[in-house]
């Protein structure tokens, strides 16, 4: 019989259900004695065959060991007399064929018990070779993604910034962090900020994961430690920093795992703590094109308006966004007549503009309800 | 989907008579048995109830043994099972139009370890029904759950043709002294079937716990159906009860006449059913009937008897389907809409309607 279509909309029940459940779990009426009466086993004998199937093996444990039964006494009356006195006798005289069978079956239930546990300890053969196969295949494309095989210290020497101008960079957010006591840089890398830090007598750390770049920033007396940010963000308590830096980070990362980061920040800062993530700019074309791939480590370029999209969207306040640091070199003449020199000038901006960007935001001073 | 071509040739039978194991008043399986031989005598067949026993209180059913002497190879012979019964290997044997009428059996694994008894019958009855299959005709389910149970057990010829439900039985005054106990208002959650291990009413009792926890401290439970068949599950959900401290809060009615069905059914406020196996589940029908809004876990045939007049719940989640009895009591609204589509869907199932469907299912 076709059914006709459904007189309520199940779907807004159901919502309003679980809502009306999820209330009463917060206010306690919902507790866990209410717990315990629904899940209370059917007194009197083992739960229901029928449940036990959904968890087989714990109940297995516990059937093999039930002791059988079976009552001879015939409840009719009259002839139930002798029907119990004939089934008493024929259960007498088959005792020792039924004990034999009995024993037999007993032998493979407990075989195949035994069996099966074994099993479970023991997936299929060959398996956790193929898992460790996997795994290593796994590890070595996320380390030839970004060539993480090559030595930093060199790459830095051949390619890596001028740290004074790095420095003189780092000063203009040095407002943004003045009155703060502990400020978290992420990826330090040789600790320039950190440096500056200390200097404006602003309490601070940082976290790397390069060992020789650590090594470099601990010569100078700076707190280093060596951990993968998102692992650090994580370990964190909420609200524990007041204050977060991290210079070419986010371009080392995959997008999931910059949202992820940013997620933790908004945990881990206090009310009303800046955030600065500075980045290459891929608007300017010498740098989306060419010197932000530079770096093998880099994954991918991000676009200010999309890091300015993920901090709105996780929750940070005044974002704003500024770039800085002109590309240097040879550039179009801005000369001839009007529209000729606002082409050049057009022209130089796309080709070399600021090669850097920052984000900057703020989390909210009041915690959300 | 046709008639067998055997049957064409041979002309229409001149009497269609029905077999059951055992008829008994007040089950849902005799009074489809009942129903179904009006009907056939009103459309000119010669037609009677076989059965190996007849509970007290049915009349007109006559022995199974008269049946090797009356059945001609032109007659058709319906079979209902819901048991298995060596008799019907038997019947099986007679040439005739044999039907097989699937009321559905239920699984063993609902009743082993509690009634081992049960199991067994449950067991040899799927056994011999994929016996049957090779030497009937014709295969009915009441439901499609039952039709895809037939198919899936190798019956070549399978169709759907829903239980015929005589609705004027239901035509009785309520009885007054239930009624008269029942007056006060409070919140009544009824259900109705055989208190039996795949119905679980060890479920509703659990969910009264979080219903008055959580809900209302009032409200109360009614299991209506006989425990006779199942002594140890009924004592199992007696001790639960008390276990929960709900002695004063479930009722187990027995079995009760149709003038007391009437009057739980009125006094109500809703019908729950956490069945995990049903062939067809008069009930959630009768429930709409007599203007109750129905809650129910979809399992077994339940949803496509519901099919859209009630609330169903596909995960069995007890302060779920407690959440979903107290909305359906506080929403008038809510009531209003489900109580309407309850009764269009009962006139899907209006007896003329029904048994004009099975008369051409059987090609007669």
């Amino acid at each position: 019989m076709a059914s006709p279509p459904p007189a309520v909309d199940e779907d807004e029940i159901l919502a309003e259900i679980r809502e009306r459940i999820r209330r009463k779990r917060e206010t306690g009426v919902y507790g866990p004695e209410v717990d315990a009466a629904l899940r209370l086993p059917l007194p009197g004998g083992r739960p229901l065959f029928s449940e036990e199937l959904g968890d087989a093996l714990p109940a297995l444990r516990e059937a093999i060991d039930e002791p059988f039964e079976y009552d001879p006494r015939s409840r009719k009356p009259v002839v139930g007399l002798f029907v119990t006195a004939a089934r008493r006798l024929v259960m007498g005289l088959l005792r020792w064929w039924l004990a034999a069978a009995s024993e037999r079956q007993d032998r493979i239930d407990r075989l195949t018990f035994r069996a099966l546990l074994d099993l479970r300890e023991r997936p299929s053969p060959g398996f956790d070779e193929r898992l460790r196969h996997l795994e290593e295949g796994w590890a070595r494309f996320r380390r030839d993604l970004v060539a993480a095989d090559l030595h930093s210290v060199y790459f830095q020497a051949r390619f890596g910034g001028d740290e004074p101008v790095i420095r003189r960079q780092s000063e203009r957010f040095l407002e943004l962090f003045r009155g703060r006591s502990r400020v978290l840089d992420l990826g330090s890398g040789r600790g320039t900020f950190l440096e500056l830090m200390r200097d404006s007598g602003i309490g601070a750390y940082g976290v790397d994961l390069d060992a020789r770049m650590i090594e470099t920033a601990r010569s100078r007396g700076l707190d280093v430690r060596e951990a993968d940010a998102l692992e650090h963000l994580r370990a964190l308590e909420p609200a524990s920093i007041d204050g977060l830096y991290a210079r070419h980070l986010a371009e080392h990362v995959l997008p999931g795992e910059l949202v992820a980061m940013l997620r933790e920040c908004r945990r881990v800062l206090a009310p009303g703590s800046p955030v600065v993530f500075v980045t290459p700019d891929p608007r300017t074309l010498s740098v989306g094109a060419h010197t932000f791939w530079l770096d093998p480590g880099h994954v991918r370029p991000i676009p200010p308006d999309l890091f300015r999209f993920y901090l709105e969207v996780e929750g940070f306040e005044d974002v704003d966004l500024v770039t800085f640091e002109p590309s240097e070199g040879e550039r179009l003449r801005e000369e001839g007549d009007d529209a000729a020199r606002h082409n050049a000038r057009l022209l130089n901006e796309v080709l070399f503009g600021d090669r850097d960007y920052a984000v900057i935001g703020r989390t909210p001073y009041q915690r959300a309800p | 989907m046709t008639v067998p071509k055997a049957w064409r040739f041979a002309g229409p039978p001149r009497a269609v008579h029905q077999f059951h194991p055992v008829l008994a008043p007040g089950d849902a399986m005799s009074d489809h048995v009942f129903a179904l031989r009006r009907h056939l005598r009103e459309w000119g067949y010669e037609s009677h109830a076989y059965a190996v026993e007849a509970k007290e209180g049915v009349a007109d059913v006559l022995s199974y043994r008269r049946l090797f002497r009356v059945v001609r190879p032109e007659d058709m012979l319906l079979l209902h099972f819901s048991i298995g019964h060596e008799v019907f290997d038997q019947l099986a044997r007679l040439r005739a139009r044999k039907v097989l009428v699937y009321h559905n059996v239920t699984p063993p694994e609902f009743f082993s370890g509690v009634n081992d008894h049960a199991a067994v019958h449950a067991r040899l009855g799927l056994r011999q029904l994929a016996g049957l299959a090779s030497q009937v005709d014709m295969g009915v389910g009441v439901s499609g759950f039952d039709t895809h149970d037939l198919a899936e057990i190798g019956f070549p010829n399978t169709r759907t043709v829903p239980i015929l439900i005589d609705w004027s039985r239901y035509d009785v005054a309520p009885d007054q002294s239930v009624l008269a106990a029942l007056s006060s208002r409070r919140t009544r959650i009824l259900f109705v079937g055989r208190i039996s291990p795949n119905k679980r009413q060890d479920d509703l009792i659990r969910m009264l716990a979080y219903y008055r926890a959580c809900i209302d401290p009032e409200a109360q439970l009614y299991l209506v159906g006989s425990y006779r068949d199942q002594p140890q599950y009924h004592a199992r959900c007696a001790a639960l009860r008390d276990a929960l401290d709900l002695s004063q809060a479930v009722v187990f009615t027995g079995r009760v006449s149709p003038a007391a069905l009437a009057a739980y059914y009125r006094r109500a406020t809703v019908f729950c059913s956490l069945s995990e196996h049903e062939g067809f589940g008069v009930p959630l029908l009768e429930a709409m009937h007599y203007g109750l809004p129905v809650v129910a876990h979809d399992a077994g045939a339940v949803g496509e008897t519901v099919g859209g007049a009630g609330i169903l719940l596909a995960r069995k989640d007890l302060a779920e389907a407690a959440e979903a009895c107290a909305l359906v009591a506080e929403s008038a609204e809510l009531r209003e809409r489900l109580l309407a589509a309850g009764r269009r869907r009962v006139a899907d199932f209006a007896t003329e309607a029904v048994a004009v469907r099975t008369r051409k299912a059987l090609g007669l």
